[in-house]
């Protein structure tokens, strides 16, 4: 579970402070997907990192499980836009650093590990370097990543922005079922309507100016059959476009 | 691979010994002798006499580089990783980098004396500046994007250099060691000229002296044997340990 109230970020440079974000309130329970869309520049990332426990400075507050957040006691799987995964690391070191950081010995089951890395289709790269490695596939080692943590939360940036249409869809089927089977309260990022419709059991909708939530929409059909052929699927995505279209010219004019 | 590269090398010494072979046989003067009497005699002395020499200077580079690396890597790391350090060592590196270490020469001998301290302090002096802006550059080059992960689980100083700093600045550091050696071996041999009576640049000189250009050519192809040990050496290093660079 993951609380957030009041939640405000100041970039502080030597000359002036920029509000990124303002006056966030935000709750998922535990086990639960919320989808985070907004223009660019609107404060996403920097709601991500600041859950992360990656802004030092923030006023209000952030909990997860009840306890203010602290990179040192809880387990975040954090997954950067670009997959975060260190050039000079093997696929099989890159799994594994979770673990190291966090001395958790008993996670490095091999059998497990093994488990997980074919279940993304990944089990004869675990040799390689990231950059012997497709953008579709790198994806799948910063996944693997963050699921073999087993992680308290899980915090994703644009996860599946830089794949082409078809592999990105197979990659949110992909997380959907690790999903399913981990069970982790996960918060992400993107810019695609369908995958916050696909993914997201609710969506909270940023504003373009402010900093903060425009609004928050539940998703019924998240977790349905085949949801992607659904005309509602069409429907609802196709509504959700426009309202945010409209939110977001209006700012511009203000 | 590893049979193709030392091809390479074996062909490079041929022709060299060629070339040397050809001028020899034209000059055909005492100052250029042949490469056939050259390694003869370099057979005949090279356990008497040379192999004292190229020890001490070896001993020399190996301690100043040492040093060099002691006192450069975490001076560069702290620079690179800290922002607020670097705002005010920077000044001091950049306004005393410049200066010809060689010009130091007869500072150093007044303070450390004409032994081994002086040479083995004029090494460390000509290698730690390279390392220091090297591991600075190669840290301060790496994307914020790369701690995140690391960050967000709560790792330590030393986590974070082993995993990301450390290997981030190697290729960087190693090439930095590679240039300064050069100019390292160079200045050796200059200050092994005076106040001493081994290392190579001595007996280079004191064959000079004695006229007896065998043992002096014998001395010089030491010396470049014993370059091409370090650099070959440095090779293999970066090779294990930068592996991810050459996929
Ligand atoms: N380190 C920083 N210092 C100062 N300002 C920053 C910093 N990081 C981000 N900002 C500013 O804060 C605002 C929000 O940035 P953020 O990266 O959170 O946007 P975003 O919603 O993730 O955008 P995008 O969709 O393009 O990734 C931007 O206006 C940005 O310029
Ligand atoms: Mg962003």
């Amino acid at each position: 579970m993951i609380s957030i109230e009041n939640l405000s970020v100041n970039y502080k440079s030597d000359s002036d402070v920029y509000t990124a974000i303002s006056g966030i309130n935000l709750t998922i329970p535990e086990g639960g997907t919320l989808a985070v869309i907004g223009p660019s520049g609107c404060g996403k990332s920097t709601l991500l990192k600041a859950i992360a426990g990656l802004i030092p400075e923030y006023e209000g507050t952030i909990k997860i499980n009840g306890d203010e957040v602290n990179p040192k006691k809880q387990t975040i799987g954090f997954m950067p836009q670009n997959y975060g995964l260190l050039p000079w690391r093997t696929v099989i070191d890159n799994i594994r650093l979770g673990m190291k950081i966090k001395r958790a010995p008993e996670l490095l089951d091999r059998k497990v590990l093994k488990k997980l890395m074919r279940q993304l289709g990944i089990e004869g790269l675990g040799h390689r370097y990231p950059t012997e490695l497709s953008g579709g596939q790198q994806q799948r080692v910063a996944l693997a990543r963050v699921f073999a943590l087993q992680p308290d939360v899980l915090l994703m940036d644009e996860p599946f922005s830089a794949l082409d249409a078809i592999t990105r869809e197979e990659m949110q089927d992909i997380f959907l079922k690790l999903w399913q089977k981990n069970n982790v309260s996960t918060i992400f990022v993107t810019h695609y309507v369908e995958e916050a419709l696909y993914l997201g059991q609710r969506i909270a909708i940023l504003s373009a100016s402010s900093g903060n939530i425009n609004r928050i929409v539940d998703n019924p059909l998240f977790g349905g059959k085949d949801i992607r052929q659904n005309p509602e699927f069409f429907e609802m995505s196709l509504k959700l476009k426009n309202s945010i279209k409209k939110d977001w010219n209006q700012a511009w004019e203000n | 691979m590893g049979k193709l590269v030392s091809l390479w090398y074996l062909l490079a010494a041929v022709v060299l010994t060629l070339v040397w072979f050809v001028v020899s046989q034209l000059v055909d003067l005492p100052i250029i002798p042949s490469p056939v009497l050259v390694v003869e005699n370099l057979a005949d002395i090279f356990m008497k006499y040379i192999a004292i020499h190229s020890l001490y200077s070896l001993w020399r580079i190996g301690a100043g580089l040492l040093l060099a690396v002691a006192v450069g890597l975490p001076l560069g790391v702290i620079m690179g990783y800290f922002p607020q350090t670097d705002r005010f060592l920077a000044p001091v590196v950049y306004l005393t980098y410049p200066i010809p270490k060689i010009a130091l020469l007869p500072i150093l001998m007044l303070l450390f004396g004409v032994g081994e301290l002086s040479k083995v302090f004029m090494i460390f002096l000509i290698i730690v500046f390279q390392v220091v802006v090297a591991v600075r550059d190669g840290i301060r080059a790496i994307p914020n994007e790369t701690y995140y992960p690391l960050y967000s689980l709560g790792a330590s100083f030393k986590d974070i250099f082993f995993e990301v700093l450390w290997p981030a600045s190697l290729p960087k550091f190693i090439t930095a060691i590679r240039v300064a050696l050069a100019t390292a071996i160079s200045v050796l041999f200059f200050t092994e000229t005076f106040g001493t009576q081994y290392g190579m640049g001595y007996f280079i000189m004191d064959a000079w002296l004695r006229v007896n250009y065998l043992e002096m050519y014998s001395g010089i192809v030491v010396l470049s044997l014993l370059g091409l040990i370090l650099f070959t050496t440095i090779d293999l290093i970066e090779r294990n340990a930068c592996h991810w660079q050459y996929k």
